[in-house]
Parts: C-alpha cells; sequence; structure tokens
C-alpha cells in the first residue's frame, strides 16, 4: 500500500539529507507508528506521500500509483485518495463541523444527497453528532481531532496519514483518538501514525518503525514497553530491529487484501 | 514499464471518478462565497469602506475634471476679437469681408455691425443705465444732430470667435493683408486680439491643463485605487492563508479554493459601488450650490445627472470598476497561497 525505495531528500543548506536512503513497505489494513526525535524526517516522510514534496531520488508508490507520475494536475484527485489528520486539526474555522466534514465530500462533486446520508454517519462514527452545527473555535482539542479524523475518512480513504494526531491532547483524550484510529483501521484502511509519544505507541502495541537522522534504524512489532528516552529519538527500544529495510523491501507492490468490512456501515 | 502503465490508468481512473461537477461546484462556491462574506464579516466590511471611499475619491476626480474642463470652455467661449472699422463702412462691405473672414478655418463665429447698429446698441444700453443726463440729451435730440455726431465717430465693427485662441496668425495676416480690410480698417482703434493676448494665453493653457490633467489625474486614482484595493484584500487573505493551504491538502483543486474568495471580493466590489455611487452623487448635490455661486460650470454634469437612466449608468460605472477591481486584487492574492503546496 505504501511503498518507499531507497527514498532520498536533501535540502539545500541542511548538514544531512531529511530522508536518507530510506526504504519501507507498509501493506494493506496495516497500522504503523513512525517514531522518532524532532528533525528525524518523519515530517518529511509524510509530505512525500501528500506529494508536498519530492524526492531527490528513489521511488514512492502510494496505493499502487508511482507518485513520479502524478503530474500538478492530478495532485487534488490523488490527495482524496488519502484521509489526512494533523496535529493542529487544520479545520476551517469558518465553518461548522458539519461543513467542515462535508467540505472533503463537496470538493469530489458528491451530490447533496449523498452528502446528507454520509456527513451524519461519520459523525455518528467519531461520536460528534451532536455537536454538528458547532464551529471548531467552540469545541475541545480531542472533538477538534475527531473532527479531523471525520473528514479525513469521509471519503473511506484506502490510507490514513495521521501526522502527531495526539501532540496537542492529554493523556486521556490522546488515547481516544487512538482507540478512533484502531476502529477506522478494522473497517480496512491503512494507518500510519507519526508520533514522538512513547504513551500512544504502548497504547496500541503496534509495528514501529523509527526514524533518526533521516534513516530507518529499527522496523519491529511493539512490545508495549516503549519510554521516553532523551537519549535514544525520544523512545528507548526493547531490543535491536528485528526486520533490516532491505529484508522486507519488495519491487513490486501486492495487491491489498480485500475486506468485508471496508464500506463505514 | 508495467508500474508506469498502472499508475498512469490509475490516476486517469481517480480523475475520472472524481470529475468535476462544473454547475454543482459553482453553485457550492457562491454558497460558500457569501457565506464567508458574512462570517468574515470585520474583513468583509474593512474591504468594502476601503473600496467605497476610494471610488468615491475616484467619481469626485472624474466630476472634479469635467467641472474644470466645462468651466474653461465656458471661459474660452467668453474670448472674442473685435475688429473696428471706419464709421459709416457699409453693410456690403462689412458682409463682404465677413466672407473672407469665414474662409479660415479657425473662425468658429462671425458678426459684424454697422455704426447704425452700433448707435441703436449704444440707445438700448443707455436706456437700460443710469445715466439720466445721457438719457435727457438724446431724448431731446429732435434735430438729429447728436445722432449724426455719433455716427460720424461710432466704428463698425466685426465680432470673431475662434476655436483656438493661441493660434491667430492667419486672422492677423487676412486684417492686415486683404485689400476690403486695409482699406477700411479704423487706423485710430487696433483690433482687440493685441490687449487679450496674456489673457486669451493664460485662459487657454488653464482649459489644456484641466483637460489633459483631468485624464491624467483619473489615471493616476485609478491606479492608486486598485493598489489600496489590492493591498486591502491581500491583508484579508493573508490571515486565512492557513485556510487555503489546508483546503489544499485535503485535496481542493484551485478553482474551489478561489472561487469562494472571488464571491466575497465580488460581494464588497458590489456593495462599494452602490455606496460610492450613492455618496459621490449626495456630495456632489450639496456642493453644487456652492460652485454655481463661484461661476463653476456644473450645468452640464446637472443636467447629465438629472435622467434616471443616466444615474443608473453612474451606479453601473462604479459597482462595474469596485467588481473588477476587487475580483483581480482577490484573484492575485489568492494564487500566491495556490502556488505554496
Amino acid at each position: 500500500m505504501i511503498l518507499f525505495d531507497h527514498v532520498t531528500k536533501d535540502y539545500p543548506g541542511d548538514k544531512r539529507p531529511a530522508l536518507d536512503n530510506v526504504s519501507l513497505h507498509i501493506e494493506a489494513n496495516e497500522f504503523v507508528f513512525l517514531i522518532g526525535k524532532s528533525g528525524a524526517g518523519k515530517s518529511t516522510l509524510i509530505k512525500m506521500i501528500t506529494k508536498e514534496e519530492t524526492p531527490d531520488s528513489g521511488k514512492i508508490i502510494i496505493g499502487g500509483i508511482d507518485l513520479d507520475y502524478v503530474k500538478k494536475r492530478h495532485i487534488p484527485h490523488y490527495r482524496r485518495r488519502i484521509g489526512t489528520v494533523f496535529q493542529d486539526f487544520k479545520l476551517l474555522p469558518t465553518r461548522t463541523v458539519y461543513e467542515n466534514v462535508a467540505f472533503a465530500l463537496e470538493i469530489a462533486g458528491m451530490s447533496n444527497r449523498e452528502i446528507e446520508r454520509t456527513v451524519p454517519k461519520v459523525l455518528e462514527l467519531v461520536e460528534l453528532s451532536d455537536k454538528a452545527y458547532k464551529f471548531p473555535a467552540n469545541i475541545s482539542g480531542g472533538e477538534r481531532q475527531r473532527v479531523s479524523i471525520a473528514r479525513a475518512v469521509a471519503r473511506q480513504p484506502k490510507i490514513l496519514i495521521a501526522d502527531e494526531p495526539t501532540g496537542n491532547l492529554d493523556v486521556q483524550t490522546g488515547h481516544e483518538i487512538l482507540d478512533l484510529l484502531q476502529k477506522i483501521n478494522d473497517y480496512g484502511t491503512t494507518v500510519l501514525v507519526t508520533t514522538h509519544d512513547a504513551e500512544a505507541v504502548n497504547h496500541l502495541k503496534k509495528r514501529v518503525i523509527t526514524l533518526r537522522d533521516g534513516k530507518i534504524i529499527s522496523d519491529q512489532k511493539s512490545h508495549g514497553i516503549y519510554r521516553l528516552d532523551g537519549d535514544n529519538d525520544g523512545i528507548s527500544l526493547p531490543q535491536p530491529g528485528h526486520l533490516h529495510p532491505n529484508s522486507y523491501l519488495i519491487k513490486e507492490e501486492k495487491k491489498p487484501a480485500k475486506t468485508s468490512k471496508r464500506k463505514i456501515q | 514499464m508495467k508500474q508506469k502503465d498502472e499508475s498512469k490508468s490509475r490516476l486517469k481512473s481517480i480523475q475520472k471518478s472524481s470529475g468535476r461537477h462544473f454547475f454543482r461546484s459553482l453553485r457550492r462556491i457562491f454558497r460558500y462565497g457569501f457565506i464567508g462574506f458574512f462570517r468574515n464579516i470585520w474583513l468583509s466590511i474593512t474591504a468594502t469602506i476601503v473600496t467605497t471611499l476610494t471610488l468615491v475619491l475616484l467619481f469626485a476626480t472624474i466630476i472634479a475634471s469635467l467641472v474644470l474642463s466645462n468651466t474653461a470652455e465656458v471661459m474660452r467661449d467668453k474670448i472674442d476679437i473685435t475688429i473696428f472699422f471706419k464709421p459709416g463702412t457699409s453693410a456690403d462691405v462689412l458682409s463682404k469681408m465677413s466672407v473672407t473672414m469665414l474662409a479660415d478655418s479657425n473662425v468658429k463665429q462671425l458678426s459684424y455691425s454697422t455704426s447704425e447698429e452700433e448707435y441703436e446698441k449704444f440707445l438700448e444700453e443707455a436706456k437700460s443705465s443710469d445715466n439720466k443726463a445721457l438719457l435727457i440729451a438724446l431724448e431731446d435730440d429732435e434735430d438729429g444732430l447728436m445722432k449724426e455726431t455719433f455716427l460720424k465717430q461710432l466704428q463698425a465693427t466685426m465680432r470673431i470667435k475662434v476655436h483656438h485662441a493661441e493660434e491667430l496668425s492667419s486672422i492677423k495676416k487676412i486684417v492686415a493683408e486683404d485689400e476690403l480690410f486695409v482699406a477700411n480698417l479704423d487706423t485710430e482703434r487696433e483690433p482687440t486680439y493685441n490687449s487679450n493676448d496674456l489673457a486669451i494665453s493664460t485662459i487657454t493653457s488653464w482649459a489644456n491643463i484641466a483637460t489633459k490633467g483631468g485624464i491624467a489625474l483619473c489615471g493616476l486614482f485609478l491606479v492608486i485605487s486598485i493598489l489600496v484595493i489590492f493591498n486591502t484584500i491581500r491583508m484579508a487573505i493573508y490571515s486565512r492563508a492557513e485556510e487555503i493551504y489546508m483546503e489544499k491538502l485535503v485535496g481542493a483543486d484551485n478553482f474551489f479554493i478561489r472561487g469562494p474568495f472571488l464571491v466575497e471580493a465580488m460581494a464588497s466590489g458590489i456593495l462599494a459601488g452602490l455606496f460610492a455611487g450613492g455618496l459621490g452623487i449626495l456630495i456632489f448635490n450639496l456642493a453644487e450650490p456652492q460652485l454655481k455661486s463661484y461661476d463653476i460650470a456644473v450645468g452640464s454634469i446637472d443636467t447629465f445627472l438629472a435622467e434616471p437612466l443616466n444615474i443608473v449608468l453612474v451606479f453601473l460605472a462604479l459597482v462595474g470598476t469596485g467588481m473588477v477591481v476587487t475580483l483581480i486584487s482577490s484573484r492575485l492574492a489568492v494564487h500566491k497561497y495556490l502556488k505554496r503546496v
């Protein structure tokens, strides 16, 4: 579903590349944490997926699409296939919760009838049906993040990218958001979450990819014993990475596994 | 190669599945534009006020330029050249000379009067004057002696209005060289153009400055108004740059992002045009009596604005200008942020 093959990105004036020969493969329906300190390259990697940045070298294939062939005119259509959640929510401040979610469907040209049918269901999924006509300024941080998630999943994307989704939230609310992301993953969506929050990683015990100085230094299944550690990328590792990047790099992407639970009920 | 074909076919299919529904999008753009106008009410009020003030200034400049130009035209019309002929010059001779003079392209209007006609004018003027002694003397002139004396002294005259008061050389040449003119010219009284040279050139240059300066001033104000409106809208959009960024990340295309901003700008432009038209006409009506008291020619504008259709035209012109300027400004300002991601 997400394939990075020897991807390097070097910003002019920086001492070292933001991403240095990064290779990774995330299968369909997987839930993956991408961790590392600030400046490790997490955001650059996310920006590559959303096509905000292009690599200097290497290949990126998302949902079967080689991003080298995604031209400027394709970008809006391509982005509609990916749900994106941000640390600072990025909601439209002058639109209500309902309108924020509906926006994702309106830009895709969906009819009003379809929108009126879909938005309440998505709001129900994120448990915000009673806040539909409130403005973002009038709801809590956790609720805002739920709106952001609702907007991201309204079009039922195959991939959901969440960039530090719990970064601005307290532990309890953070756990609720992660549980919601898990629920969305259960419906068949591939979820990639960046974080430097050990609590978040330990809460779900999923596959964890660790970045340091633009390189993948570990890729393993979490055992729920990550802890905050200033000397070791913000998170200490229970054991050395059991998978070397080259060992799982595939040349051709596998077809995503079919799931009967894809559609939001 | 296989990956390339697959990517291209997938891209084609997602483009097709989320193809643009033009009229549906247009409806949503207008809806969000108007909603945005009211939800960002302070920004909308600021943009509308600045646009209104600028349009009023533009309207005032155009009116001032027209008033100045009309006044100059009226003053130019008041300038005439008077040529004096010997007393007793006949109407026939004056008619022949007028034909010669009218052949000059600079002559706009010409009239002449014999000594008899000049005497009649003198009598009319005397009757309407307060000079009682003169009136008594004229009433007592039963034997016509006084009239005879006047007729011997009153010159026949030719009054000429010209198109270009600063180019009198051809007229002067006729007066100095034409045989009839030379033979009949009163040598004791010079034609008036010599003594009026300074006044003529001053009035003419003022008239030219008024016309050319008015056009330049209008152009200058138009440029300034575009810059002022552009910067106001740019600042308003700057505060919403993050909105544009997030809309792009969610997958909105430029048409859908830009649209509501253009509708908001258009709404500001329409309101500003209507306010500016109302304010401009109100200010003109308040200032009109004062202007008239200084002999400033406002008649033609007054007549123009008396027609309801012309008032509609004024409003349409201001609304149109407001809309065009705000739309251009908004498009340029949004474009900067659309390029970001």
